[in-house]
């Protein structure tokens, strides 16, 4: 401790080491539910390079949930982003066919602002026992303003 | 009572130790927001374990209950060729998928819907179907609870980890550096109180001489 400068390093290290850890399930890529409805094993890669894998089940419950047109737009995993609330989190919809899902998912009406839906935790916790892999967690650099 | 850092009490080393706080508490926020999700995703692994290990257990017991019945109606040696010769290996998907920077093991069974009705379907009766599809449930019920239990271990021992770094940054790191910010904040203002009253006594023997 006598020396700053080293506590300083762990410290820096710390903070860059959580932030790549709780974002390295994110995908570097998002794919539509129609491709993936037509993969062996249904999956995307993640930042990290290992790969994130799909439960048939579940894309399935998508599929009957939204019709064929709208499986094209609906990109996968869903994006669900922790920021400066601690109580909220926001599910990204970048298209209408989410707001539809997320509709459906939580049986009660949902809009989206600037692009975000925002969601409670208790809300959240459903949501994410049924897109158990189909969405995923974004930890916000919004979260250091807080 | 906080620990004191041991730093030489200069400007320089206060600033240094206001920029550690800064850092300490931003690593904290995030540390924080990780365990509530991963202590929310704990929770619900742990209720759906409850459910399913209910389940599992019901589910072998008509299994069971079938397939004593099948046995009856059969006999035990005709049952036993008749499903020996239908065997079939299983598929099961393997993979991993990533909570709050936890990776957990993600399993499903694959393959079509019915993959033990391969055996004669004349020479057998509905009873041994219905065992069957007893089994293929208690399978994937199996399945399901062993990669329910896994996540559950997993996040369990990233819990502690994370409990452990939030402990110690709330407990010790944070208010170790407020202490000796304050100390040394203290300690200057000494310093500016004992310069000021030697000021006024070399004015004091100024105005003498």
């Amino acid at each position: 401790m006598a020396n700053g400068l080293p506590y300083e390093k762990l410290l820096q290290e710390c903070l860059k080491g959580e932030l790549r850890v709780v974002n390295a399930g994110l995908p570097r890529n998002q794919k539509p539910l129609s491709t993936l409805l037509h993969e062996e094993y249904p999956h995307v890669l993640c930042s990290d390079g290992s790969s994130h894998l799909f439960k048939r089940r579940e894309l399935n419950y998508l599929a009957s949930v939204i019709n064929t047109d709208e499986q094209e737009s609906l990109l996968l995993p869903v994006l669900i982003e922790l920021g400066q609330n601690q109580a909220e989190a926001a599910v990204i919809c970048q298209t209408d066919v989410v707001q539809k899902l997320i509709t459906k998912i939580l049986d009660m009406p949902v809009t989206p602002e600037q692009g975000r839906i925002t969601i409670y935790k208790p809300q959240l916790a459903l949501l994410r026992k049924t897109l158990k892999t189909t969405s995923q967690y974004v930890f916000s650099p919004k979260i250091l303003d807080r | 009572m906080p620990q004191l850092i041991k730093v030489r009490p200069t400007k320089i080393e206060l600033v240094k130790l206001k920029r550690r706080l800064t850092l300490a508490s931003r690593v904290q926020k995030i540390v924080k927001d990780r365990l509530s999700i991963l202590t929310m995703e704990y929770l619900q692994i742990a209720r759906e374990t409850v459910e399913t290990k209910k389940k599992l257990i019901d589910a072998f017991v008509e299994a069971y209950k079938a397939l004593s019945i099948a046995s009856g109606y059969h006999g035990y040696i005709t049952l036993e060729k008749e499903l020996t010769a239908t065997e079939t290996d299983m598929k099961v998907a393997a993979g991993i998928r990533n909570i709050a920077g936890v990776r957990i093991p993600s399993l499903e069974l694959q393959g079509d819907r019915k993959p033990m009705l391969k055996y004669n379907l004349a020479d057998t009766s509905s009873w041994l179907d219905h065992a069957a599809q007893l089994y293929k449930k208690c399978l994937e019920t199996t399945i399901e609870i062993a990669e329910l239990q896994s996540s559950l271990e997993l996040l369990g021992a990233e819990i502690n980890r994370t409990k452990r770094i939030t402990n110690a940054l709330e407990y010790m790191i944070i208010p170790g550096l407020e202490f000796t910010i304050k100390f040394l904040k203290m300690k200057f203002e000494e310093r500016d109180r004992e310069e000021k009253g030697r000021l006024k006594r070399v004015k004091v023997l100024v105005g003498r001489g």
